[in-house]
């Protein structure tokens, strides 16, 4: 049984609980070391860290992202494109206010009859100033259909 | 430093991963905490008919573009990421991430517009624009 259209789009608006999430040096030299990068100088974060900070920040996690979109299972999602921004470096050990919403959700059927969902969320992050220092926008692909 | 404006056109020293490690797909999940198994049960993965494969996080994939972001102009050099997804990277993969200078942005922040891309053999498996500041 597919969710329905409607159900799905009335995610469109949807604020996530919103928190704060530091990034502790461990954690960081890890992320760094996945990438294969040397670790970088003056405990800058590596940039990839928008991907799960902003989630885990905002008080999600991917499961319950999942859930949201009532996904699971390998085949289910897939991944769009991301647009990230950066307005200052992001650092080891700062509070980062993390804030998002569903900005958008769409559902398509491909010329060959497949169906997805087209999930697109933002989340800002801010110092607890109220310094924006990120901004990323994700887009999923919630499949229905293969 | 250069006029910004020779940049226009200049390939950027590309990133090389030899091969797609399993074993940092497992500490990305864990670090992620994401459930998707596609990155580390090869079991799971047999209904997607990839063989005995893992498929590598996407976020993984766009890093490579940033550490040759970074490795070209510096730490702090990238403003802005636009990546799109178009092929799943397996592991042992081998992937170059690379780039060329597009346009200049803003002169007085020495911000330029580079296209980047993720190419397995001569595939391009991401493909995407990076905002940085030039720092050499």
């Amino acid at each position: 049984m597919i969710i329905s259209e409607e159900e799905i789009l009335a995610l469109r608006g949807y604020k996530f609980p919103g928190g704060v999430r530091k990034i502790e040096h461990w954690e960081n030299w890890l992320l760094t070391d996945c990438t294969t990068a040397e670790q970088l100088p003056d405990e800058l974060v590596h940039p990839i860290a928008l991907f799960h900070v902003p989630i885990q920040g905002s008080g999600l996690s991917i499961s319950e992202l999942f859930s949201l979109g009532q996904v699971n299972g390998a085949g289910s999602v897939g991944l769009d494109g991301y647009d990230w921004e950066y307005f200052h470096p992001l650092k080891e050990n700062i509070p980062y206010r993390c804030q998002g919403e569903i900005i958008d959700v769409e559902r398509i059927e491909t010329d060959n009859g497949r169906i997805y969902d087209r999930f697109v969320f933002s989340i800002d992050l801010s110092t607890e100033r109220g310094l924006l220092v990120a901004r990323v926008t994700n887009y999923w692909r919630l499949w229905r259909k293969r | 430093m250069k006029e910004l404006s020779s940049y226009v056109g200049t390939d950027l020293p590309s990133f090389e991963v030899n091969s797609v490690d399993p074993q940092k797909m497992k500490t990305m999940a864990a670090l992620l905490r994401d459930p998707y198994p596609v990155h580390w049960d090869r079991k799971a993965n047999e209904v997607l008919g990839i063989g005995d494969n893992v498929i590598n996080q996407g976020p993984l994939n766009l890093s490579y573009v940033a550490n040759m972001l970074m490795q070209w102009q510096g730490p702090t050099c990238i403003k802005r990421l636009k990546a799109k997804f178009l092929k799943p990277v397996f592991d042992n993969d081998v992937v170059m991430a690379g780039g060329k200078v597009l346009e200049v942005l803003d002169e007085s922040s020495s911000r330029i517009l580079c296209e980047i891309w993720l190419m397995r053999e001569n595939e391009i498996v991401l493909s995407g624009e990076a905002e940085i500041i030039l720092t050499n």
